[in-house]
Formats: C-alpha cells, structure tokens, sequence
C-alpha cells in the first residue's frame, strides 16, 4: 500500500477528533500486517471506491467507544447503546469522509460507502489480498487503531457493471 | 449460483432492524453509487467448505486462505453480477473490493439501513442475503461522498 494515503486519514482523524471529543492524538508506531485482523470490542468498517479503493476499519475498546460517545454526546454513555452506536459509527464516517476530500485534493477521487459496525471480541477480518497499514493513535481516552487496506485502482474507467459476467451456462 | 453448479430457492423474506448476530462467515460488500449500502452474504462454515469444494473441484476441508478468497469472490461476483441488473434497471452502482468476517457471535449492525434478509436455500445448506441499501438522494449521485449527519468538520477554530 502506498503510503501517502496514509496521511489524509491520520490529517482527517486529528482534525475530527480534536473538534468533535476535543480529544489530543498521537500517532504510535506504524506496522503493516498481512494476516487477518481480530477484532476489538468495537470496529467501524468504510469502504473506498475510486481512484484508491479497499476498506479503512477503526477499532477500539468499549471504554473508549463510551469516553468518545460521552464527549461527542455531552451527556454521560455508560453502556455501548444505539445512540453511542451511531456516534462511533457517525465518527468513522465523518474522518473517512474529510479524508476523501484531502485525498481528492492529492488527485484521487473517491467515494465512501455508508459504515458498518462489527461488536463483539475476536471475530476474525480478512481484507484478503489487500495488506493492512495499521496506525495507532493515542488521546486521553484511550486508543483509537486505524486499520488501512487501500490500493490504487489503475483501472479508474471501469465501471463495475461494464465488468463482463460470464451468462449462467444451460446446465 | 453457475460456479458451483447449484441450484437456489428463495425462502421467506424478512425485514430486519436489528445489529445481525454473525454466521460462521460473513462476507461483506459495499455499494456506492446510485444505490448505497451494506450486502452480507451469512453462511456456515460446512456450507462455505462445500460450495468452495464445488467450485475448485477439489475437496477443502479448512478454511484457509484458499477457502476464504473462494468464498469472497463467490460474494464478489454476485454482488458484481446484481449490479449489472441495477444498472440495466436505471441505478448505477460500484461495488467495493470484499471483505470477509469469520467467528461466529459478533455483532453486525448497518445502523440506520433496515436490512432485507433473503434466505437462499441450496442442497448444499443456507445462504443468507441481507441487503441494507437504499437509493442515494437526488444530486448526490455525482457527490464526493456519502451525506454526513454531523457537518462540524470544520477547524477546531469555528467549533467554538
């Protein structure tokens, strides 16, 4: 993966966070990892479709899931409910989406798909043949994890439905 | 269903609004486009093994990388496939590389998207389709990116 998309996100995530939680990052040390990922309490998954594609996760604990959501909120979240939910979730999309803007600013055009949310400890994601760039950040509410399997898409003009799908065979 | 020779039937369709409660393994692929949101295919791991055995030709009896690109790119081209049929039918959509979830018990929620469960019943065992789509709103289908409920993207500076 190259690594100049990895500056926009980290750019967007300091940017959104300082504003929505008025949460200080810091960026801990980047590692690349080939095999698949096991999940923390809580993983937001957006995809990238464009000039770059592949899918970003951002991955924390529940206590930081609920920090986060109390700040963004201002009223307290003690349990992960729908609303602290969809905050995280509006969170991932927020940074995803002023990401695809500076990347757009760098010459990629992208678009980003509605997020996902995975809860629970241990299932495993495989983002297959897509290598992910890990970056950690580090607030005082706990860590936030940046997973990124992005690629660029060479073939920019192809649309998928142009894509030629073989008939199903008289069998 | 051409790859692996199989033949499906649809069950019941229901419409869900809860988080899924994951398979064995999901797979996971993103619409974006004219129509946006979440396809998961569920499906149990004896299933996956199976319909992967079929489409190899070749007995697999884990699920390992093999197994689990085998699968992805079964949701792949389906999802591919439908989308063809979306853009014959006016929607034009891009789908998003797949993304694979193993291990059971997990919660998968598409937020604010209700979902389409479809059953799809096969001699090799259950598929289960969850469409969380909808149409993207007029004059968005060109837009940079998907709407944002939250617009205080702005500097630290303007927040305040």
């Amino acid at each position: 993966m190259n690594v100049k998309f990895l500056l926009p996100f980290v750019e967007a995530a300091y940017e959104v966070l300082l504003a929505e939680t008025n949460m200080e990052l810091r960026r801990g040390e980047l590692s690349l990892d080939k095999a698949a990922y096991y999940t923390d309490d809580i993983t937001v998954i957006i995809s990238l479709v464009g000039a770059v594609q592949g899918t970003v996760f951002y991955s924390m604990s529940k206590a930081t899931g609920c920090a986060l959501a109390t700040r963004m909120m201002g009223e307290e979240q003690k349990e992960f409910e729908a609303l602290a939910q969809s905050g995280i979730a509006e969170l991932g999309n927020v940074i995803t989406g002023r990401a695809s803007v500076l990347l757009s600013k760098s010459g990629y055009e992208v678009t980003i798909s509605p997020p996902a949310m995975i809860m629970g400890k241990g299932a495993i994601i495989s983002t297959l043949d897509f290598p992910r760039l890990i970056v950690p950040l580090e607030g005082d509410c706990g860590k936030v994890m940046i997973h990124l399997a992005l690629r660029e898409n060479t073939n920019q003009n192809l649309k998928t439905p142009d894509i030629a799908v073989p008939n199903r065979p008289n069998i | 269903m051409a790859e692996a020779q199989v033949e499906a039937t649809r069950g019941k369709l229901s419409l869900q609004k809860s988080a899924i409660t994951s398979d064995d393994i999901t797979v996971l692929i993103n619409l974006v486009g004219q129509v946006q949101g979440v396809v998961l295919y569920g499906l149990s791991e004896k299933m996956g093994l199976s319909l992967v055995s079929r489409i190899l030709g070749q007995n697999c009896t884990e699920l390992n990388s093999l197994a689990q690109s085998g699968i992805a790119e079964l949701g792949n081209v389906i999802t591919g496939r439908a989308t063809v049929k979306l853009s014959q039918a006016g929607y034009q959509s891009n789908i998003s590389p797949p993304t694979l979830i193993t291990g059971s018990g997990v919660q998968i929620s598409t937020l604010d998207f209700s979902r389409i469960v479809v059953p799809l019943q096969t001699d090799l065992g259950y598929i289960i389709v969850h469409l969380a789509l909808r149409s993207s709103p007029p004059g968005m289908q060109s837009a940079n990116f998907v709407p944002l409920k939250i617009q205080t993207i702005a500097g630290p500076s303007s927040n305040t």
